[in-house]
């Protein structure tokens, strides 16, 4: 919100310097981001009267003035065709900033310099209305009034001269949407009082009531309503002083009526709507609720269907104003208005922001009456208002305000614990250094009992409520930067530090093993969320249809990394993400948690180059078997010998070649191939090795404490055995059988050799196994070797149907 | 003879000190002990002496025999040990294999570092969902029904009731609900704001939440809390200062800000040129909240405090495009 220096000062002496001002206010909580001094745009234009016009000599569009700028006279060359001697125009000087250029698309500023046009000394330049950021005109120059003073500064001729800070509203505090509050704050900071405000306008013998009638049929949602009555008025501009405080905030002047509606919100903070009173049926105000589906049009010509929960303001026969939102345009202030009903009104704040949401329709007052507004200002806003129709207008303001207010609001009274307010903040403040704090924020206190301190809350502060709001009061005034920083020494080193969460211990394994990590966005579009086959969960209000759905897995979103990174050359991808997944369940309800499941995941990605290009050897890309390694690598790292590999593929969505991981008989996830056709689709044309793993259920079967076991104090002997299978075979039932049958003898085992050809038959191929047998008690003799040897032969030939290759 | 000797004596150590490689030593080796080497002709030379003097003669010979090899053999250790070793390699300047290093995404490594300060300073680590309902999110929070600071945070909803939370807070409600106090917590995870997605601002990013509830916890220690904390990230030296602002859930509330470490406070793009960074959100639980978990905010007082990771890898690795974390462009990846 922009607050104006000039406007505050009718309110309050500040005595401080801007830059004081705004440290000084953020400080205490009411956010100061900028401050803009508004003649600071004009520095180096001045007033000037153009003397004399030529037609340049290289250029009929071109023409040469002499200006006069109060001191001296400068050659100007102008492309202006409206240019001509005797106006008074508005100059910028060598060296100062033209706010906005012109010839440039988006209007940037840039800095004038003495040039030569075509072949013309030109020192300065005559400015357009737009080029002064006054307007859109760029058809011509500006010329200014015959009266303006030749020499004057250019910020003094447009009255420019005052200060704007852009503040930021906290959502409890709309008791700052207004230059009063902002003063009241000021106040606060420096301890000068504010200036008396208490408007009295003269009023005529005719009495208000008899001219009109106000119902408020629903005092819940309206507790107040103020009407006063203006007649007569002349409608016209408002006067300059008003002008220029509301264009220094950034609105608009209309006229004197709307002006002065406006300028009393800005100046109180309390909203005021101005009926035609000859339009009002029955010169009757009643406010109720809509209709459900009744239709109305605002006054920015938009019709609005309504429920039977929005506040309405009716005359006798139709709504007129949806109340503390938008007037309509039945009622609206015309320049054919004589007499005018003026509402000052208190509305639930709950209910405006509601109605508010609803029709997607915020206003300056709707957003007032949302964080809700003084109900002891709403009579003297009214009365202010009434005093400047009169005294710009030339209003009759007729006797008496029609104020409906049923029940009047007690001020609130909060009990105050000074030892509680010691206690809350660390501190060790006096009640008298209490009291003076509050004292400041105009908030009245009397002692209650030993140590309690009674505070009456002022009208305007309804996000007082109870003692914890008053202590962040004196938190305030006191500074939070003298609470002195205590280091808390009461850390609990006996608790429980929580699980170790195995995420990190697989990071730690991964990033070791060289792969990247990366962090991909949980939104995705509809096509990659139904994907991976599972149920996803669809956002209601998406920003784009580019992150419509929580994604069910990891796969789509790195597929993009991966496609985005061989875009730009990368020839290897290695890389790995920990991330949540998240789908719909089953049949319980979408309004429910129960109707969600998110779980931790872990893909791990593969594609391209198996190691960086190197002379000496020849390049390869990744293969299945990478995969396959890291992953067991991996696994055996966490779950010991606790996890298996199940050679089944059950028709994954996205992957061919599926192994499934289990640990402990559970499935915990799988690793694949992409699919060709998923991999095009992502315009990948590389082979993209996966492998997902469900996180959570690796948690909890983590083998956190690894057992030691002897080292071998005997001597091992290795044997080699190769077996002939059918083609069709899966390594691993020979592999299991040949385990199985060497038992706690056969310490190690493997597979040196697969030959597939001539001398292991058609159809046939040969698997070449190194085994190492290892007793643990005793050297083993070759009688023993020979035998377990037999038994694994005799045990894989039965069960495999393998045959020794001799 | 003895004489000779005694003078070859003299001359054959300048000599063996002087050779500096192989080939002079082994030049060395051929004049003295070669097969036409001076020993050899002295050895020569013996037969032709007078019977009497033999005996000596040949004793003091084998006797510099035995010297010259020694002294040879010991220059000969000498030259080797200066010496480089023969090369294995044609080029030891080609490149080596370089087995490429893994890395952790900025985020992660942001957030590990945070978890090692408050894990030091006593504080577990909790989790909650990100998908929440309505009541976690803000009721419980205290942000009451139709109130205008719904709107600071602006939500995605998957059900009229069910969201996907705009801030780690809930994980605070869900702790409390279920355990007494002390409870002293930090709270890290994803967020997802309904913003456009700009450099500035992004519809995920991720937070670290604190919480402290127990007896006597003062607005005095939640300062003493963040200090350290600013201290032990950012350096001993660092300034900061504390402002009042709004949040729903804690009051007093207080936004920090620590002296700009890019531009040590002389005004720079990344403070907007007044010199004070924004870094976290605290304040004092607000009583609402502790009533709603069913504690007595009588008798357990506590702080809480938030900051976004994103903002704080941000401003420590200067990166000025909140987007680049989500792209994984494993040139940006590699860098950290």
């Amino acid at each position: 919100m922009r607050i104006s220096h000039n406007w505050l000062k009718r309110s309050i002496d500040i005595g401080l310097k801007p830059q004081q001002l705004a440290e000084g206010l953020s400080m205490l909580g009411l956010e100061v981001e900028r401050f803009e001094e508004l003649g600071k745009a004009y520095d180096g234009f001045l007033v000037g009267e153009v003397l004399e016009c030529q037609r340049h000599p290289n250029a009929d569009r071109l023409t040469v003035c002499r200006v006069n700028t109060g001191g001296e006279v400068l050659q100007i060359v102008c492309g202006a065709p409206n240019v001509a001697a005797g106006q008074k125009v508005a100059v910028g000087l060598v060296g100062a900033t033209v706010p906005k250029n012109q010839h440039d698309p988006n209007g940037e500023p840039f800095v004038l310099q003495q040039i030569k046009i075509r072949g013309v000394e030109s020192s300065g330049m005559i400015c357009s209305e737009y080029e002064l950021d006054l307007g859109d005109d760029k058809d011509g120059i500006k010329v200014l009034g015959t009266s303006a003073h030749v020499g004057t500064p250019l910020a003094k001729y447009l009255r420019r001269n005052d200060i704007v800070y852009d503040i930021e509203i906290t959502a409890n505090r709309g008791d700052w949407m207004s230059h009063k509050g902002v003063a009241r704050e000021i106040s606060a900071l420096t301890g000068k009082s504010l200036k008396p405000f208490s408007p009295k306008p003269k009023e005529s013998k005719d009495p208000a009531a008899q001219q009109a009638s106000v119902h408020v049929r629903d005092s819940a949602k309206c507790p107040r309503y103020v009407a006063r009555i203006l007649k007569n008025v002349t409608i016209q501009p408002s006067p300059l002083w008003m002008q220029d405080l509301l264009t220094a905030v950034g609105v608009r002047p209309i006229n004197n009526i709307v002006d002065i509606t406006n300028f009393v919100m800005l100046e109180t903070g309390q909203p005021l709507h101005a009926f035609d009173y000859d339009l009002l049926e029955g010169h009757e105000i009643v406010v109720k609720c809509a209709n459900e589906q009744e239709r109305f049009v605002t006054l920015d010509g938009k019709e609005r269907i309504l429920d039977s929960n929005t506040l309405m303001i009716c005359d006798g026969k139709r709504s007129v104003a949806i109340a503390g939102v938008m007037g309509g345009g039945n009622s609206e202030i015309t320049a054919m208005t004589k007499n005018v009903l003026l509402e000052s009104a208190c509305f639930d704040p709950a209910n405006i922001r509601r109605t508010s949401k609803n029709l997607g329709l915020s206003t300056e007052a709707s957003q007032r009456f949302e964080r809700s507004v003084d109900i002891d200002m709403t009579l003297v806003a009214a009365n202010r208002a009434a005093e400047l129709f009169q005294e710009l207008a030339g209003a009759e303001v007729l006797k008496g305000a029609i104020d409906i207010y049923p029940k009047k609001k007690k001020p609130r009274s909060i009990a105050l614990r000074v030892a509680r307010t010691n206690a809350v903040l660390g501190t060790n403040l006096s009640v008298a250094k209490i009291v003076s704090f509050l004292k400041r924020l105009g908030i009245r206190t009397r002692a209650l009992k030993a140590g309690t301190i009674a505070a009456t809350i002022p009208g305007y502060r309804n996000d007082l409520v109870e003692e914890i709001d008053l202590i962040e009061e004196v938190a305030r005034m006191f500074g939070y930067n003298n609470i002195e920083t205590q280091t808390d020494a009461r850390v609990n080193l006996v608790s429980v530090p929580g699980e170790e969460d195995i995420e990190d211990a697989m990071r730690e394994i991964l990033v070791g093993a060289g792969f990247n990590e990366i962090v991909t966005n949980s939104l995705q579009n509809k096509a990659h969320a139904l994907l991976a086959g599972e149920p996803p969960v669809e956002v209601l209000n998406p920003v784009s249809v580019d992150m419509q759905m929580l994604r069910p897995s990891l796969i789509p979103g790195a597929l993009d990394v991966l496609q985005d990174n061989f875009n730009h050359g990368q020839p290897s991808v290695r890389m790995f993400e920990f991330g949540k997944v998240y789908r719909r369940t089953g049949t319980a309800s979408p309004d429910t948690l129960e109707g969600y499941r998110e779980e931790r995941h872990l893909l791990l990605i593969l594609s391209g180059a198996y190691s960086p290009q190197h002379y000496s050897s020849a390049s390869r890309s990744y293969d299945f078997f990478d995969m396959k390694g890291e992953v067991e690598s991996f696994l055996s790292k966490f779950f010991l010998d606790k996890y298996r590999l199940i050679y089944y593929d059950n028709g994954k969505p996205l992957s061919v070649d599926n192994i499934h991981v289990e640990i402990q008989g559970t499935y915990a996830g799988f690793l694949g191939t992409l699919k060709k056709q998923i991999a095009a689709t992502f315009e990948i044309d590389r082979e993209v090795y996966l492998c997902e793993l469900n996180v959570d259920m690796l948690q909890n079967r983590w083998e956190r404490k690894a057992r030691f076991s002897q080292l071998p104090r005997f001597p091992s002997v290795t044997r080699d055995l190769a077996f002939v299978v059918g083609q069709n075979v899966p390594q691993v039932d020979i592999e299991r059988a040949i385990r199985e049958s060497g038992g706690s003898m056969l310490r190690n085992l493997s597979l040196f050799d697969v030959y597939v050809g001539e001398q292991a038959g058609a159809g046939k191929k040969s698997l070449a196994y190194a085994l190492e047998l290892q007793p643990t008690d005793h050297t083993l003799t070759d009688q023993e070797a020979n035998a377990v040897i037999t038994r694994i032969v005799d045990f894989v030939k039965s069960r495999c149907g393998a045959a020794l290759r001799s | 003879m003895l004489e000779k000797i005694h003078h070859l004596r003299e001359v054959l150590s300048a000599e063996l000190s002087a050779a500096k490689s192989r080939g002079d030593l082994e030049a060395f080796r051929v004049k003295y002990l070669g097969r036409k080497g001076i020993l050899a002709q002295l050895f020569d030379e013996l037969r032709g002496i007078a019977t009497e003097d033999k005996p000596a003669a040949g004793k003091a010979l084998n006797e510099f025999r035995s010297f010259v090899q020694g002294e040879f053999e010991k220059q000969q250790a000498h030259l080797a040990g200066q010496e480089t070793p023969a090369s294995s390699v044609a080029d030891i300047s080609l490149p080596g294999r370089v087995r490429p290093a893994g890395t952790k995404h900025p985020i992660t490594q942001t957030m590990e570092e945070l978890k090692r300060i408050f894990a030091r300073m006593g504080f577990t680590i909790a989790a909650g969902p990100d998908i929440e309902d309505d009541y976690h999110n803000f009721t419980a929070l205290n942000f009451p029904p139709q109130h205008p600071a719904r709107d600071m945070q602006d939500t995605f909803f998957v059900s009229k009731n069910i969201l996907l939370r705009t801030h780690t807070s809930p994980v605070q409600i869900r702790v409390m609900e279920n355990q007494p106090p002390p409870v002293r917590v930090i709270m890290p995870g994803r967020v997802y704001r309904n913003e456009a997605v700009s450099a500035r601002s992004h519809v995920i990013f991720h937070q670290l939440e604190g919480l402290y509830v127990d007896k006597n916890v003062t607005m005095s220690e939640l300062k003493g809390t963040l200090v350290a904390f600013a201290k032990q990230y950012y350096g001993s030296s660092v300034q900061y200062k504390f402002r009042p602002t709004f949040f729903p859930f804690t009051e007093p509330s207080a936004d920090m800000y620590i002296s700009c470490f890019v531009c040590g406070q002389k005004g720079c793009p990344i403070c907007k040129y007044n010199g004070w960074l924004e870094i976290l959100g605290s304040g004092m639980v607000h009583p609402h909240v502790l009533k709603n978990v069913g504690y007595d905010p009588e008798v357990s007082t506590g702080y809480a405090f938030g900051m976004g990771i994103e903002r704080m890898a941000l401003l420590r690795y200067g990166i000025d495009d909140i987007r680049l974390y989500f792209e994984n462009d494993l040139r940006f990846l590699k860098q950290f």
